[in-house]
């Protein structure tokens, strides 16, 4: 192992095996599950790491979307922390990680244009920002300020989603719908990430790849399914919009299924050991949807991925971004059982689609 | 100088009647910093009573619709204006605004249209220049029966994903251009696959060339037809811009003066929406909270008297639980300012740590002298900033008169350093060095640098512990990386290199090794140690197994960045060595063009040397501020002070 390697990632190794013990315990996500309502997940959130984030704001204007909105406040932190920490050569890849978000918050600013929402509507549901966020909160403000998804777009100005949309703007345009838009972030948002993940070498270039190519995977999969099922879209379509690239899932496997064959035998060809896809198998779709049930396989998986990462030499690319997909799926975990406590939804209703608790379970 | 100025938490009780003058008083006495009031705010607004916040985001909206106005008309903001405006009524502000809009708005929206069409138009020329040598009919492109074709733009990155989509349509995707990310295309294939084509041509983001049917012919004719509209509508668009022209001329002061005035207004009520708020049944009493330097506290006080004698105004030193909120004002003489800057762009001390300035100013000047080492070159820097400041007809020069004292320093460091070293305008050999020659002697000055670098890092260390005192941490003055643990370690570290290579020490090394095990040790749980020392409960607050991994780590880095921090210092040898270097790279290129010291020679040497003043100066500037920075700041200076920022309704100087 090279004396550079570890150097470099000593204090972020540390950093993160630190906040890696403050991720929520099996025996907190029993409690969670078994709380009766929004109040009392409340009170047993306060006392793990989220606590200090739901400090700020007085109880009784903690609604559930607030408290969405400090749970990602955390996540915002945590990242900021790990790529500060991070050594030059790991922080392309964990500032493109971290802009997944920001696509995510040009989206969400669209739709809420498309929907007429004010600012202060719009607001809660991004992400907080960080000094490594391009788009700052008055980008967005000035963006739904305009008034109009074109207006909306002028404003990304100098910044890299700006080519990207506006190239895709007369689509919108011509289809009053935001899907062209949101694809062309997808895609021009991945080809960047695999960027990143391309430059790096040697250890970093294998976990690195390991796990981001493994999420990259995840999402094209699940465009190609989506864009077959849901949307009707024609071969030649499905193929444009998803990359060629990835870690396991290759074109070929997207081609596939772009051409009609059976998503199912797709999937075992390429995850032989993929478990927990009882919908396509049986055809039965209970409490999730076909899409759902392989959305959340995969997602177990990949977090199964990250948790083994923590084995082994620690000393590369591979351990902060485990601890950072880890965290985005307890974050994802957490904002569907809020949800689900709110509308007072019955266990087994949410249950199947929580991934980290599971993915706790099969590992160990 | 050498802390910040002594500051006083104020706080004035005002009649609600009155909180408009007094605020305007506050902003003009420009000394008064705002703090958050501890009080309620304007969650309580009295019957008739206004909404402070409301008008401020009022205020706000204004302030962007001024501006959209201004940029427009292509108006500037311009300087302040002289005279510090008055708070005004948001609604009359919002009828001249409106008047100004109209008057705006449709000359603007033709413009804007006009230049649409003309980046259209230009588009289409550039599209169907790639198939001006055509002789095909344009017609006949578009309502082919058997042949589908479709021309148009696209992402590059998509070219290779659209052409394997459609491997097994029959089809061709020519490419003849590429533009930045985009490439012009035209797709071929069967008119009976025309709707596949389609749906993967829109899939793959291609914008087809949407050429109105007016425009009939061969590409040439269409060319000549497009170019003939492109200068109708650059004529149009002179015209546009003319008329605006007119308006800004017209309009410009008015605009200047609203946005002034509109903007001065919402900071006055976005101020006074933070102050706290007292009511009784009859009255709305403002609580107004901030912090005053001490020595302008009797100008505010007179200041308040004349307002009204309504005003209450009671003063109280900084509490200790305050100290992270009281503002840092550095009070430096003015040829300290620029070493000033240096510091603050880093950051602010915070209040009870000591002012870095004028160690500053003597380190980087030392420093940079060190590594810029030449009588002539510092003469030059010298005499750059005695220009500076003795000059007062070019504005740019003006705008420079700042760093004039930063030259003047590194210009005298320079030249010291130049005799020491016995260089002069490159020429190593016309003056005796009082020290050594860098080039002669590269081991000494390499040892000899490092040797500073060390001292320099225990200064900061130093620094650290002083700072560390004054603000009452004690776990941070015993047990943090820069505290006393960290510089005796880093200290029995010097010792036992040194034992090395000197030979023996009076100190034998065993007391050295004894020493960095024990504050080795105190680092690896300096967590713990702070929290035993200052009371904190739990000890190891992420458990004691990541706290005993994540301290032997740190000390492990802790040793590694004392290394590497120490032997960064050796660049300021290497670029002293480089200098005599350089100076002997352009006497020998002077004598390869002037053999005989005529004025070739001479030429050389001057744009040689002025060339190494101006890179070397450069690169130098550069190293000196990173070492300063990284390696001295760093063991001392966290910047998390609050800078001193009083209020004002207008930009000022600094």
């Amino acid at each position: 192992m090279a004396v550079r390697s570890v150097s470099a990632y000593s204090v972020v190794q540390a950093a993160v095996r630190g906040l890696y013990s403050k991720k929520l315990s099996p025996d907190t996500w029993e409690a969670l599950l078994d709380a009766e309502d929004f109040e009392i997940v409340l009170s047993l959130l306060s006392k793990t790491a989220f606590g200090p984030y739901f400090e700020e704001i007085p109880r009784d204007r903690m609604t559930p979307r607030r408290a969405v909105y400090q749970i990602r406040q955390r996540l915002a932190d945590v990242y900021e922390k790990v790529i500060r920490l991070a050594p030059d050569r790991a922080r392309p890849l964990l500032l493109w990680l971290w802009r997944l978000y920001e696509v995510d918050d040009l989206k969400a600013t669209f739709r809420g244009i498309e929907a007429g929402a004010s600012w202060d509507r719009v607001r809660f549901l991004l992400y907080p920002r960080h000094k490594y966020s391009l788009l700052k909160l008055e980008d967005l403000e000035e963006m739904v300020l305009s008034g109009s998804v074109v207006g909306a777009v002028a404003e990304t100005r100098g910044t890299p989603y700006h080519e990207t949309l506006a190239h895709a703007l007369n689509r919108y345009e011509a289809e009053g719908n935001l899907f062209p838009l949101e694809v062309a972030l997808d895609l021009a948002y991945t080809r960047s990430l695999w960027e990143a993940l391309d430059r790096l070498r040697g250890q970093d270039r294998e976990h690195g790849m390991r796990l981001v190519g493994s999420l990259v995977d995840l999402d094209n999969l699940l465009w190609a399914i989506r864009y077959r099922a849901y949307h009707h879209l024609s071969e030649q379509e499905i193929i444009n919009y998803t990359l060629p690239f990835g870690y396991q899932v290759k074109d070929d496997d997207i081609r596939a299924i772009a051409s009609g064959a059976d998503i199912a035998s797709v999937l075992r060809r390429i995850y032989p050991d993929l478990t927990g896809l009882p919908a396509l198998e049986n055809r039965k779709p209970a409490s999730t949807t076909p899409l759902e049930s392989i959305e959340v396989a995969l997602q177990r998986r990949l977090v199964r991925m990250c948790y083994s990462e923590f084995v082994g030499s620690p000393f590369h690319i591979g351990i902060p971004v485990a601890y950072l997909l880890v965290s985005e799926y307890e974050n994802r975990d957490l904002v569907v059982l809020i949800e689900a406590k709110a509308s007072d939804l019955p266990r087994e209703r949410f249950m199947p689609l929580l991934v980290t608790r599971s993915a706790i379970y099969s590992a160990s | 100088m050498f802390r910040p100025e002594n500051m006083k938490r104020v706080e004035l009780v005002v009649p609600d009647s009155i909180v408009v003058q007094v605020t305007e008083a506050l902003a003009a006495s420009h000394v008064f910093h705002p703090a958050a009031s501890h009080l309620p705010q304007t969650d309580h607004i009295p019957p008739g009573g206004e909404d402070w916040r409301e008008q401020a985001t009022t205020f706000a909206n204004l302030e962007r619709r001024v501006l959209a106005v201004m940029e427009d008309l292509g108006v500037s903001e311009g300087p302040p204006p002289e005279e510090t405006p008055h708070l005004i009524e948001p609604e009359v502000a919002r009828v001249d605004l409106e008047h100004l809009e109209q008057q705006v708005e449709g000359p603007v929206r033709q413009l804007e249209e006009q230049q649409e069409r003309l980046e259209q138009l230009q588009e289409y020329v550039r599209q169907l220049q790639t198939i001006a040598d055509l002789d095909v009919e344009l017609e006949a492109l578009r309502n082919r029966h058997y042949l589908y074709a479709l021309m148009g733009t696209m992402p590059t990155v998509n070219l290779a994903r659209l052409r394997s989509s459609l491997d097994i349509i029959p089809s061709v995707l020519v490419e003849m251009d590429r533009h930045d990310h985009l490439a012009t295309v035209i797709l071929f294939g069967a008119q009976r696959d025309a709707e596949i084509l389609d749906r993967a041509a829109r899939s793959a983001y291609l914008k087809p060339l949407d050429l109105p049917e007016t425009y009939r012919g061969t590409p040439a004719e269409v060319l000549e037809a497009l170019r003939a509209g492109i200068e109708r509508t650059r004529r149009r668009v002179r015209e546009g811009e003319a008329t605006i022209r007119r308006i800004h001329q017209a309009r410009v002061d008015h605009l200047r003066h609203l946005l002034w005035r509109v903007r001065a207004s919402r900071t006055i009520v976005e101020t006074i929406a933070r102050y706290g708020q007292l009511r009784n049944r009859y009255v709305v009493i403002r609580v107004i909270e901030g912090w005053v330097p001490e020595s302008q506290l009797p100008a505010l006080e007179e200041r308040m008297a004349e307002v009204s004698d309504q005003v209450v105004l009671r003063t109280n030193d900084p509490e200790k639980q305050d100290e992270g909120e009281v503002p840092v004002a550095l009070n430096n003489p003015g040829l300290l300012k620029p070493f000033q800057d240096l510091v603050t762009n880093y950051g602010y001390p915070s209040y009870r740590e000591t002012d870095p300035t004028l160690v500053t100013a003597l380190t980087f000047s030392l420093l940079f002298g060190a590594m810029f080492g030449d009588v002539g070159h510092g003469l030059l820097l010298l005499l750059a900033g005695f220009l500076l400041i003795s000059t007062q007809s070019l504005s740019v020069l003006r705008s420079l008169r700042g760093v004039a004292p930063l030259l003047i320093a590194c210009g005298f460091t320079g030249a010291v350093f130049g005799a020491l070293y016995g260089s002069i305008f490159g020429f190593e050999h016309l003056i005796q060095p009082l020290w050594l020659r860098p080039v002669d002697g590269i081991q000494t000055i390499l040892i000899g640098t490092v040797t500073a670098g060390a001292a320099l890092l225990s200064l900061g260390m130093i620094y650290n512990l002083v700072n560390a005192l004054l603000v009452g941490d004690v776990g941070r003055l015993l047990f943090g990386h820069n505290g006393l643990s960290g510089l005796v370690l880093y200290w029995s570290l010097l010792g036992l290199v040194a034992g090395r290579f000197v030979g023996r020490l009076p100190i034998p090394s065993g007391v050295f090794l004894a020493l960095a095990a024990v504050c080795g040790t105190a680092l690896a749980l300096d967590e713990i140690l702070a929290n035993l020392v200052n009371g904190q409960r739990p000890l190891a607050k992420g458990g004691w197994g990541t706290s005993l991994i994540e301290g032997f780590f740190i000390l492990f880095e802790t040793a590694i960045s004392l290394f590497s921090n120490t032997l960064s210092f050796v660049r300021v040898g290497a670029f002293a060595v480089a200098h005599g270097a350089l100076g002997l790279m352009i006497l020998i290129l002077a004598n390869r063009i002037g053999p005989g010291q005529g004025f070739a020679y001479w030429g050389v040497v001057a744009v040689g040397n002025l060339f190494l003043v101006a890179f070397e100066g450069l690169v130098v500037g550069i190293q000196t501020l990173r070492l300063e920075y990284y390696e001295f700041f760093g063991r001392f200076f966290s910047g998390s002070g609050v800078r001193y920022s009083p209020l004002t309704l207008l930009p000022r100087e600094q």
